[in-house]
Order: structure tokens, then C-alpha cells, then sequence
């Protein structure tokens, strides 16, 4: 049986972590709602299994914004500068699995063709202490993208809430053994409740046999009507990850940056030339279903999607991807028949 | 009151007076209602109607696939309504390509329910129900955050919103849900060359927070979306409420009420103010 | 030994009142700080407000918008539209906690130079008794 840790003593290991300089990020209960954010005390960290921060924990490793290298042009002379990469160590205390099993995921594309050493660092210096979940609300769907509330992939350790103020304790990888390594634990002496997962919200094989046929589907336009071209779907959502680089400052000194970027802009696939390939919302989202669930997982054999949910929490017109595979789920297309392409 | 809405557009939709209808729609019970678009007259099950409908659809006006089904009709609450008051002064909306159908609302427990003067819309093609006349079902009373706000030393405030705008992420929700928010190309979208640095920096987050809140000064009509898309729960509104006071206060303007009042910026008053300019 | 503080300021004037006020105050000989950095522009009425910001962002301790008395404008009703616009700006600079000391809006004619040399004189004093902004310097250095 895993050891048992309690509340109590956690927090004061968090405290520990802090004080020897790792930076340590937790959910924090902020404007009304949970967000990750990174603490410098272990008394903003809510350890609570049954809620879901709004955001998602990539920001600690793919940050929204990133300087590449800095620029200084004095007279014909040009000179750049790498940026001093952050080395701390770094804890995600209460991480839920399926932000944890995000990482795994992301791993495959930072390190296609090249690899992504910002990402890389930022990976190699992160452990992740997931906390399983004991409770879920309408927007999960965890367990329609083959994952679960327990899920272990992704986590250094994991934290299993006995519902007494303790939590059974159960270290994945060396990074998380050596995390807890100087805490005396008592092992476990009680089975852990179980929490109740989501139940099916669409058939993953519908939604395969749907995109396999139907791209030039009226669905795209139908169904993606109510979307705005926001991006509060791809910025809180763990797997997203795509990225737009500029350059920012004066023409005498400035830096190079990664931000984020949304699928759903409508500029984000416009060309110098004018010319824009996804230039109406339902080429966008359809690229999107495509991207998460076909290409993706054709490429690097996994589905870019944890059923975390917050796609639809955060939407304003309360679609995000769930809406969408929903709708798809709905469709009594024969879809094994392709549609006609429109010409 | 649905029974009166879905017949309505049932009609609309039969008779081809309208290609679409824009409303309110629920697909679990007690879910939170979402837009919907109704082009069969058989799909007007779909539609609902309650203290649940939070979404200020005339912000699907803008929208080109929402213009390209046709003639649409729309419902509002009475303070969607304003925004449509706007658009029109604005010349963005033919007020006769529309059909607005106005639901008398007591309230969708927002904040801004509490201040609410327009229960009933004003200039709807048709108009269903009756406000009751209990006050708006609003959120229990609070102090007023912009009143606490700027009661505070001005450093004070600045921390506050140091603070609220590094949890900003550029996402642009509250820019895509405002109705008001309708340039084709949005100045933080412009790159030869930047004026806005589009990245979620302290420095891009204030810059794009500032002109937000000036862009729609005097324009915005207070229907809260934006405050209520937020994904990182920063109270952006605040900025506009604070704007939308000053127009009151100084030139008598409240947007969306009057359709025949002056819009703020396209006009001067030589009585304008300037204790401030030596 | 640390340099003495010399503020930043940056003027935001129009070419047919303040500036030629300015140059008038030059060729008067009227002595003032050169700490003032002068950005003409045809009108206030153009001046857009991300232009003040800006200056902030560039690193300003002060900005001085000036342009021609009501009545005066070249354009007639250029500087009707720049004082509607920054009753508003300014109630926004207040809502997010702006120094609003470190904002000054003037009047200055083609005929003021002395006015001139006053209010950029005591700009100056007052920017460096209040010091550098640090507060939106810090802002856009956070990112680096």
C-alpha cells in the first residue's frame, strides 16, 4: 500500500519547497474562480479534489509568453542576446490528471523534427504532483478521450484524497520519489474512496468514422455557427499549443517572442499576400476537430484532447470542442458514405 | 412565454419572413442557455427562455456566417436591445433587415440587474411577456467594486489592475463578445507596424485593456459579457462602466438609450469642461 | 556618485499655436530646461490617445499635450474634439491608478511664448520633484 500523507504535513513540504527556492505553482482561489498560478506560501494552494481550475497548468512549461532572444542594432552593428533560462526547479502541486496527462501528449510535437529546447528546459525542470479527482461536473469528458479521474499518466506523483485530511501518497517516477523521499510516511491502512468518473459524453469511434468522410459536411457551418473566434477555448486548454512568433520593440533595441496563438482567430492563418485559407469560422473549427482528432493522433498515436472540459466552461457561447464532438455525436450522417464535394 | 416565442417564430420562419432566428437555446436542464440559430420552422423547440440567458446575441450581427443565412430575427433582453440602439446610429444594422423580438426580462441574477431600467424592450418588432414588477432578480447586493475602486489612492488601483491584467492571457473573449467590438481588422491585430504588442506581457496587457475601454467609451451599452467571458475572471467591465459614468456625468449620454442623442465623440460643446487644461 | 535625476518630458503640440508659441519663446531668448522633447502634430484633434501611453512606455516621466485655445483651432474644431476626448481619457488614466500628476493639458498660442517657458519650466521642477515613473517603466520592463 502507498504511504499516507496529511494535509497538514504537505502543506508544510510545499513551505519547504518554497523556502529552498524551487518555484511551486498550485490552484488558487482567485476573482471567484480556481486558477494555477504559482504560490509563495502553501496557504494559498487549494488541495481540493473535487474542483477544476479554469486554466490549465502549460503556462509552467510553454509559458503564453516567452522571450527567444533579445536584439540591440547600434549604427550597422547588430547584436543579440539569448535570454538567461530560467534553471529553478519547479513543483505543480495539485495538478488534475488530466492536465498532468496533457504533457505526455505535448511531448511528441515540441520534439518532432527538431526539438523545442525552451519547451525541453521547461519540461526537464517541472515535476508534476497530479491530485486524482473525487467529483466532476457536466463539462468532463475525461473518460470519452480514454483517460480517467486516476489517471497516472503524466504525474511524478500522485495524491489520492482520503477524504479525512490525509492523502494516499503514491510516487510514479524517480522526480517524484525523490520529492517526498524526506518525508516519514506512515503507509496506508484504508482502501481510497472512489470517486465517480463521467460517464460517456460521444462515441470516440463515431467521431473517428465522422471526420474519416465528412470534411466538406455542412455540419461545419451549421454547428460552429454560435462561435465567436475567441480564444478562450485554446488558451485554457492543456493540449492546445500553437504559437505565433513577432518581434517586439524599437527599431534601436528589442526581443524576439513565442506567444500564443488560437486556431479560431480569424487572422491566424493569413498570409503576407492577403490571402487567407481558413478565412470563415467553420474552416477554422473544422480544422480545429481535425487537428485534435484525426491528425494528431494519426501522426503521434495520441488523441490532442484530455476531456478536462474547460473548452466549453470558459466559451462564452458555451460551445468549446465538447460542443462540438457533441454535435457531431448528434449527426445521423450515414458515415460511411462520403458527401459530395462542393464545387 | 416560450410557448408565444416558439410560435412566433415558427410563423417567421414558415412564411420566409425571416431565414433565421437567433435565440436562446438549453440542452440539459439546468445548464447554463446558449445561442442558437433556427433555420426549420420544426427546429423551434429549441429555443427557450428564463433567467438563464445571460448571452447578448446581437453580437451574432457581426458576425459574416451569421449574415449570410439572410434575414434574421433576433431575440434581446432589454439591455441587448441598447446595443442594437448603437449599431444602428453606427450604420452597422439596416434596422429593417431585422425582426426583433423583445423579451421582458426580471433579471438573469447578474450584478447589472440590480440598476436595470430597460425590463422591457423599447423598439422590438414584437414584444413578449411582461416585466413583473418585483425588482430584477439580481445578485445579492455587494459593494460596488468600481465605488471601492476609486475611493482608493490612485497607487492602490494601480496594484489592483497590475495585479487582474498579468492574469490576462490575450485571449480576446471579451473583444469577440461585444457587440460593439465589430472592425473587420482590430487595431491590436495591425503589424506594419505593431501598435499594440499583441503579447499577454504587462505592457501588452495594458496596452490592450486601455484601448479596449477607450474604443468603447461612450459606446458600450453595460450587458456584461465581456466581464462574464473572461477566462482568468477580471472584472475588464469596471473600465467600462467607469468610461460609461464620465459620459453621463459630463455630457448627459448613455449609449443605446436615446436613439436620437448625440454620440459623444462625433460631437463638441463649446460648454465642454476644462477646469483640468490650464 | 549617482547622476541627478533629469525628468523625461514629452510635448505633444500643434504646429499653429504651441509650436509656434515654443518657437517664439526660442527666438525671445526665454530661457528654459531642455529636458522637454517636442512632438509637433498638425492639431490636438489628431493626437490619438495610445500616443500618450506610448510616450509612457518609451521610457516619459511627463507628457504635455498643448495645443490652441477654444475658438483658435486652425481647424476650427480640431481642438473641441481633442478636449471631449481627454475628459474621458483622463476619467480612464484615473480608473487604472495613472500618476495623473505626470499629465498636464495646456492652452498655449502662436503669441505665448512666455506661457510657454512657464508651464515647461514648472513641468520639469514638478517631474523631478516627483522623480522618474517607475511605475509604468517597471511595467514594460517585466517581460524582459
Amino acid at each position: 500500500m502507498s504511504p499516507i500523507i496529511s494535509a497538514a504535513a504537505l502543506r508544510e513540504l510545499i513551505d519547504v519547497w518554497i523556502k529552498s527556492g524551487k518555484q511551486v505553482a498550485a490552484p488558487v482561489s482567485i476573482a471567484g474562480r480556481l486558477l494555477y498560478q504559482r504560490i509563495d506560501s502553501s496557504g494559498q494552494a487549494v488541495l481540493d479534489s473535487a474542483l477544476r481550475p479554469a486554466n490549465s497548468i502549460k503556462d509552467f512549461v510553454f509559458p503564453r509568453h516567452e522571450r527567444l532572444f533579445g536584439y540591440r542594432i547600434e549604427g550597422r552593428q547588430i547584436s543579440l542576446t539569448d535570454p538567461k533560462p530560467e534553471e529553478r526547479d519547479q513543483i505543480v502541486i495539485g495538478a488534475k490528471p488530466c492536465d498532468a496527462h496533457a504533457l505526455p501528449i505535448l511531448d511528441h510535437v515540441f520534439a518532432w523534427g527538431s526539438n523545442d529546447e525552451p519547451y525541453e528546459r521547461g519540461r526537464r525542470r517541472t515535476a508534476i504532483v497530479a491530485l486524482a479527482c473525487t467529483a466532476h461536473d457536466d463539462a468532463c469528458f475525461c473518460t470519452s478521450v480514454g483517460s480517467s479521474p486516476a489517471d497516472e499518466t503524466g504525474a511524478d506523483a500522485m495524491l489520492f484524497d482520503l477524504g479525512n485530511g490525509s492523502f494516499e501518497l503514491k510516487a510514479i517516477t524517480a522526480k517524484g520519489r525523490t520529492l517526498f523521499t524526506q518525508h516519514a510516511q506512515p503507509p496506508a491502512t484504508e482502501p481510497r474512496p472512489s470517486g465517480s468518473a463521467p460517464a460517456p459524453r460521444f462515441d470516440p469511434a463515431k467521431i473517428r468514422a465522422f471526420l474519416a468522410t465528412q470534411f466538406e459536411s455542412p455540419f461545419w457551418a451549421e454547428g460552429t455557427l454560435a462561435c465567436l473566434g475567441c480564444g478562450a477555448c485554446a488558451y485554457t486548454c492543456p493540449t492546445c499549443h500553437c504559437f505565433d512568433i513577432v518581434d517586439e520593440g524599437s527599431a534601436a533595441e528589442g526581443a524576439r517572442v513565442r506567444n500564443w496563438d488560437s486556431c479560431q482567430f480569424p487572422l491566424f492563418t493569413a498570409h503576407a499576400s492577403g490571402h487567407n485559407p481558413r478565412s470563415n469560422q467553420a474552416q477554422r473549427q473544422r480544422q480545429r476537430m481535425y487537428h485534435k482528432f484525426a491528425i494528431y493522433p494519426e501522426k503521434f498515436g495520441a488523441i490532442l484532447c484530455t476531456g478536462c472540459g474547460n473548452c466549453a466552461r470558459n466559451c462564452p457561447a458555451g460551445l468549446g470542442v465538447l460542443g462540438v464532438l457533441e454535435a457531431i455525436d448528434r449527426q445521423t450522417i450515414k458515415t460511411d458514405e462520403r458527401q459530395p464535394v462542393q464545387t | 412565454m416560450i410557448t408565444r416565442l416558439r410560435e412566433t417564430c415558427r410563423r417567421l420562419l414558415d412564411q420566409n419572413k425571416v431565414q433565421v432566428v437567433i435565440g436562446y437555446g438549453q440542452r440539459r436542464p439546468g445548464a447554463a442557455a446558449h445561442p442558437v440559430f433556427i433555420t426549420r420552422p420544426e427546429d423551434v423547440g429549441q429555443l427557450t427562455w428564463g433567467g438563464n440567458c445571460f448571452a447578448n446575441l446581437t453580437v451574432y450581427l457581426k458576425r459574416k456566417e451569421v449574415k449570410a443565412l439572410g434575414k434574421a430575427a433576433l431575440v434581446v433582453k432589454g439591455c441587448d436591445e441598447r446595443a442594437l440602439v448603437v449599431l444602428e446610429k453606427e450604420a452597422q444594422v439596416e434596422r429593417g433587415d431585422l425582426y426583433v423580438i423583445g423579451m421582458a426580462c426580471d433579471g438573469v441574477h447578474a450584478p447589472k440587474c440590480s440598476a436595470c431600467v430597460v425590463r422591457t424592450p423599447r423598439f422590438a418588432d414584437e414584444l413578449i411577456g411582461e416585466a413583473g414588477s418585483a425588482p430584477g432578480a439580481a445578485s445579492p447586493a455587494a459593494p460596488d467594486l468600481l465605488d471601492v475602486l476609486m475611493a482608493k489612492p490612485a497607487a492602490e488601483r494601480w496594484a489592483f489592475w497590475k495585479s487582474e491584467f498579468s492574469r490576462c492571457v490575450k485571449c480576446y473573449a471579451c473583444r469577440q463578445v461585444c457587440p460593439l467590438c465589430y472592425c473587420e481588422r482590430c487595431i491590436v491585430d495591425k503589424n506594419r507596424p505593431v501598435t499594440i504588442d499583441t503579447s499577454a506581457s504587462l505592457k501588452g496587457n495594458f496596452a490592450w485593456h486601455i484601448t479596449r475601454a477607450f474604443h468603447l467609451a461612450a459606446r458600450c451599452v453595460g450587458c456584461g459579457e465581456c466581464t462574464r467571458a473572461c477566462p482568468a475572471g477580471i472584472p475588464v467591465g469596471l473600465l467600462n462602466r467607469s468610461l460609461a459614468d464620465t459620459a453621463k456625468g459630463n455630457f448627459g449620454y448613455a449609449a443605446g438609450m436615446d436613439p436620437a442623442a448625440e454620440p459623444v465623440f462625433g460631437a463638441w460643446s463649446s460648454s465642454d469642461k476644462e477646469d483640468f487644461i490650464r | 556618485m549617482s547622476e541627478a535625476f533629469e525628468p523625461k518630458i514629452v510635448a505633444y503640440v500643434c504646429n499653429w499655436c504651441t509650436y509656434l508659441g515654443a518657437d517664439l519663446a526660442g527666438t525671445n531668448r526665454l530661457e528654459y530646461p531642455p529636458n522637454v522633447r517636442v512632438l509637433r502634430l498638425p492639431c490636438t484633434g489628431r493626437i490619438d490617445f495610445n500616443l500618450i501611453v506610448k510616450a509612457f512606455e518609451a521610457g516619459a516621466d511627463a507628457v504635455l499635450v498643448s495645443g490652441c485655445h477654444p475658438a483658435d483651432c486652425h481647424y476650427t474644431s480640431g481642438n473641441y474634439h481633442a478636449r471631449r476626448r481627454w475628459i474621458v481619457f483622463r476619467r480612464l488614466l484615473e480608473t487604472l491608478g495613472f500618476e495623473m500628476e505626470r499629465i498636464h493639458f495646456t492652452w498655449i498660442s502662436a503669441a505665448e511664448g512666455k506661457k510657454w517657458q512657464q508651464v515647461v519650466t514648472e513641468i520639469t521642477e514638478k517631474t523631478r520633484r516627483l522623480g522618474p515613473y517607475t511605475a509604468y517603466r517597471d511595467l514594460c520592463e517585466a517581460h524582459q
